[in-house]
């Protein structure tokens, strides 16, 4: 009986012998070579992974164009990218790696809005610059001063184009009465924030305003009681599952509001590839846009296009990109590695970014902008601010094709 | 509150119900018959969306018809699975645990292979039919929830008959209620457990196509999906495939009524809520005994 | 041979113990931190799940509830860094007293139905958190970081986590020898037979039920303060439930070695493998050593072990 407990017990202490090795690894393979070396975390398998992959895909990119040119500061850009499973405590702890043992010289934007929540203090406390998303406004209120929202997706303010855009309009050809549905989540909460001021300024009667718990698994009450009330706009704020739960379910009741405004579910390429004409005629909003004449975009339309034969980079892949040329400018401005001194430099310069000039507040982030869009035969179009637009928006929506 | 929202919700609700059911009746039965929690039957569902997916892309195949010649293709790699995995654990002091286990890693493996193959991205099954509905008065009845509907009672039927009228369908039955005697009567129970599960995963396939002509999906869903099997089936009875039907409908019908009377934000809780406490007045499902 | 076994553990502890204090990169700590902290709900859920064959899928409701009512009360009453630490271990006992009240109900429920009214339960909690704004709602809730160096902070931590690593362990081993413990067991051979022998079979449940909310209630509490920023689908990921269960298991559930093995394999395992494989590639490898050992060792490592020692 004791024998066996005490082989029991010699295992525990070899597997704990163990995991100390297995961890000292790593570090002395580090440090040695002459790359600056870019680390952090990304959900490339699990949940997000979708997205993650996207963000990847834009960094690499970077990296490969930028060692075409010789490198940043003279030295090749290297990343060492950990999957965090889409699992945010992995995020943090990934972070920390990356910062303290790898001694990554920079540290690169995670996904999604919760993680870099998480992670935006980690960057604060070992004083390392951190250029995301960010997790929307409220996580820009905290009081860091090492994160950079450049360019963040900024639920607070995604439908500033659209509702600018609406308030163009002449007031009778305005929607009236709005339903709007938002996923009960960060995204959601944010995206609610701009559609309570903008629809008491555009005098729109919100009739319906409810928020839903993920997953949708089914919106064909959503939609007959928008049908019922009859509301001419309809308000989608979520995902792309709950997205095209909605988008059908309105499709199938022959529900034919004069717009359909969707949240983040839209603005990945999937949706127009899985619901082709369907899934046209979607408001949303963007930071980021292959169109846009800033200068970058055409070389990243033409770099989706030969490589994943995609007509306009994928948005995720836009934000992977632009994130890495913020630190690159930083980097590159500051002259030096030194993290406090990119922060400085990017808080009183301005950069260039494939979404335009930046420049940060103290909070890290750039003024308010975003742009409207809008799909127009399986393209997401811009249609405001009116210099940018490459299509003229079609308004109201058409009735279904059958 | 009015009629047409109620009905309606309530339709789709139990539309939705009988969708889950068909995915659910196969993991009833593995966990039932041979004692194997089957966490990787959601993950073969969601390999025979993928699958319906590539055929009607590439080849304009309709899903009801992947539907049925996935059926025989998950059957034998189901087989493959039943002799290299799931028999060598049989002879574990608890099946059940050991078999949630193996199968566990199993379903992360398929997960990330379905990543590799078909790439992270979500995907909607579309085909002609995908969006438009069939008009009876003041309500939709949207197409693919139809042709889920119809599949998930085809599904279910084939395997009720298939237990209740065939020799083996019996056999899976004595092996059920009475495995020592089932034995001594010459039923082979090693054979009989092998089609019980090869059975259950190729019904899972047409399920995963059925849920996936209602929403959309990605590698990872089938965490999802395994919830609500979980439910039907606990609900339903271990084992019984009328019960799993009814516990379908019954789950179909919650959420359809909250969806109507209530606030949205509240309807998953609710739907929760009242299945924990239906399992606390009726702790056994609504039957107590299977097949 | 009992001396020796006590002594191989104290120095153990100690060295644990000792380990910030040779100035280890915060990572280390961070990892060990989760590595404690995965021990720590493993073998909690081994009282009711291991010992008794309550297999329940929503422990991480209680780890949950655990984080929330700490992160709440430190944003709510603006707590000093010492207080938010102390503060998780009320917010232990509020995941306990929740037992209390869902075990009682629910406890009744045997086999499967129970580990399905355990994941109903676990969304109840997670979806009231999310609807109520109060609790945290779908915001979630940011705690002040320590305003000392992140070394010290995240050392602190270490020591606290591993502490109540230590009590856990040291209540589950009291717990293997005790009447209750022999009374779980008794219920996991046959609830019946426990029953005829007089064994009070409902209040041991509860006991156990109760103790194994316990500790990851404050578990729960140290990781909202380590994370700093808690979101109702972090901390109440089905995952997590999930992983817990699959850790005791794997280890060995009803042993007090296996829930500890399982915890530490699996993390240092997941982790290693994220840090060496492409990551579809390391979730391949990840579920692959489920299917393995499970093949070879179908009633766990420990058993496995036991039964080449013991001959």
């Amino acid at each position: 009986m004791k024998g066996k407990r005490i082989k029991g017990f010699s295992l525990f202490m070899t597997i704990a012998v163990l995991c100390g090795l297995m961890l000292t690894v790593p570090a002395a393979a580090i440090g040695a070579g002459k790359p600056i070396v870019i680390g952090g975390s990304l959900p490339l398998t699990g949940e997000f992974a979708e997205t993650a992959q996207w963000i990847e895909k834009g960094m690499r990119y970077w990296a490969e164009e930028i060692n075409a040119k010789g490198g940043l500061l003279g030295r090749p850009v290297e990343f060492k990218i950990y999957d965090d499973q889409s699992n945010v405590g992995k995020a943090v702890t990934f972070a920390e790696k990356a910062i303290t043992v790898d001694k990554v010289d920079l540290l690169f934007g995670g996904y999604p809005g919760t993680a870099a929540r998480a992670v935006m203090p980690v960057a604060e406390k070992h004083k390392v610059v951190y250029v995301s998303m960010g997790g929307h406004m409220k996580s820009f209120q905290q009081g860091y001063t090492y994160s950079f929202g450049a360019p963040p997706l900024m639920g607070e303010w995604w439908y500033e184009g659209f509702f600018h855009w609406l308030a163009t309009l002449p007031a009778n050809q305005r929607p009236e009465r709005a339903a709007v549905y938002t996923i009960n989540n960060p995204v959601g909460l944010s995206l609610q924030d701009s559609i309570d001021r903008w629809t008491k300024e555009l005098n729109i009667q919100v009739v319906i305003n409810e928020k839903y718990n993920s997953p949708l698994a089914d919106a064909t009450s959503l939609i007959v009681k928008a049908k019922q009330m009859n509301c001419d706009i309809l308000f989608s704020n979520g995902f792309f599952p709950d997205g095209v739960t909605t988008m059908k379910a309105a499709k199938a009741l022959d529900y034919n509001p004069k717009a359909i405004v969707q949240g983040v579910g839209s603005v990945v390429p999937a949706w127009i590839k899985e619901l082709g004409a369907d899934g046209d005629y979607v408001f949303s909003g963007t930071v980021l846009h292959g169109k846009l004449n800033y200068p970058g975009n055409d070389k990243l339309n033409a770099y989706a296009k030969q490589k994943y034969n995609m007509d306009g980079y994928p948005l995720y892949f836009g934000f992977g990109y632009a994130w890495m040329q913020t630190l690159e400018q930083g980097v590159s401005g500051a002259k030096s590695l030194d993290q406090t001194k990119i922060r400085d430099w990017l808080k009183t310069n301005k950069i260039n970014t494939i979404a335009g000039p930046l420049t940060f507040d103290k909070r890290g982030l750039p003024p308010e902008e975003n742009f409207c869009t809008q799909i127009i035969n399986g393209k997401v179009e811009l249609i405001f601010p009116k210099n940018i637009r490459t299509k003229e928006p079609v308004y109201p929506k058409p009735a279904w094709k059958k | 509150m009015d009629a047409v929202l109620i009905i309606q919700s309530l339709i789709s609700g139990i539309m939705m119900g009988m969708v889950y059911a068909l995915l659910g009746v196969g993991f009833s039965l593995t966990w039932g018959v041979m004692h194997v929690i089957h966490i990787s039957h959601a993950a073969f569902g969601l390999l025979g969306a993928y699958l319906a997916y590539s055929m009607l892309q590439y080849f304009g195949v309709d899903p009801v018809v992947s539907a049925a010649a996935s059926a025989p293709l998950l059957f034998l790699v189901a087989c493959g699975v039943y002799q290299l995995l799931i028999r060598p654990i049989t002879r574990a002091k608890e099946v059940i645990v050991a078999s949630m286990i193996l199968t566990f890693g199993l379903a992360i493996i398929l997960e990330n292979v379905m990543v590799l193959i078909w790439n992270a991205d979500p995907r909607v099954l579309t085909p002609t039919y995908a969006s438009g509905a069939l008009i009876v008065g003041p309500f939709y009845f949207q197409y693919p929830h139809l042709v889920g509907f119809g599949l998930s009672i085809v599904g279910i039927t084939t395997i009720y008959l298939f237990l209740k009228k065939t020799y083996t369908g019996m056999a899976v039955r004595a092996a059920w209620q009475q495995p020592e005697a089932a034995q001594l009567y010459g039923v082979n129970l090693y054979r009989i457990s092998m089609i019980t599960f090869a059975l259950a995963v190729s019904t899972a396939g047409a399920g995963g196509i059925s849920l996936a002509l209602l929403n959309s999906f990605e590698p990872h869903s089938h965490n999802l999906w395994l919830i609500y099997l979980f439910l039907v089936v606990i609900v339903g009875g271990v084992g019984n495939v009328i019960g799993t039907v009814l516990a379908g409908l019954i789950i179909g019908v919650i959420t359809g009524l909250s969806m109507a009377f209530l606030p949205y934000q509240w309807v998953n809780l609710v739907t929760f809520g009242l299945l924990m406490i239906f399992l606390i007045f009726r702790p056994h499902g609504l039957f107590r005994q299977g097949v | 041979m009992q001396k020796y076994r006590l002594a191989a553990i104290a120095i153990l502890i100690a060295m644990l113990a000792a380990f910030p204090c040779l100035e280890p990169e915060v990572y280390y700590l961070s990892f060990m931190f989760s590595v404690f902290m995965y021990v720590i709900l493993a073998s909690s859920w081994n009282f009711i799940g291991g010992y008794a064959g309550y297999l329940s899928f929503g422990h991480a409701a209680f780890f949950g509830i655990g984080a929330f009512a700490t992160a709440k009360a430190a944003s709510m009453f603006e707590l000093t860094p010492l207080l938010t630490i102390l503060a998780s271990i009320p917010a232990g006992a509020l995941a306990a007293l929740v037992a209390l009240f869902v075990g009682y109900p629910c406890l009744k429920i045997r086999g499967p139905y129970f580990s399905v009214v355990t994941i109903c339960f676990a969304f109840v909690v997670e979806l009231t958190v999310k609807n109520i704004e109060f609790l945290g709602g779908a915001e979630g809730i940011w705690l002040k970081f320590m305003d000392i160096p992140e070394k010290l902070s995240r050392s602190i931590l270490y020591e606290v986590m591993l502490l109540l690593m230590v009590v856990t362990l040291a209540v589950a081993w009291r717990l293997g020898r005790s009447r209750l413990g022999a009374g779980l067991r008794a219920i996991r051979s046959d609830e019946e037979v426990a029953e005829t022998m007089a064994i009070p079979t409902a209040k041991l449940k509860i006991q156990a039920f109760i103790l194994s909310a316990f500790f990851p209630g404050i578990a729960g509490g140290l990781f909202a303060y380590y994370l700093t920023y808690i979101h109702a689908d972090v901390v109440f990921n089905i995952n997590i439930s999930i992983l817990i269960v699959l850790m005791a298991m794997f280890g060995g559930g009803g042993t007090w070695l296996g829930p500890i093995i399982g915890a530490v394999i699996l993390t240092v395992v997941n982790e290693g493998l994220s840090i060496f494989a492409q990551a579809e590639i390391a979730r391949i490898i990840y579920g692959a050593l489920f299917i393995v050992v499970t093949i070879f060792m179908p009633n766990g490592i420990i058993d496995f072990f036991r039964k080449k020692g013991g001959g």
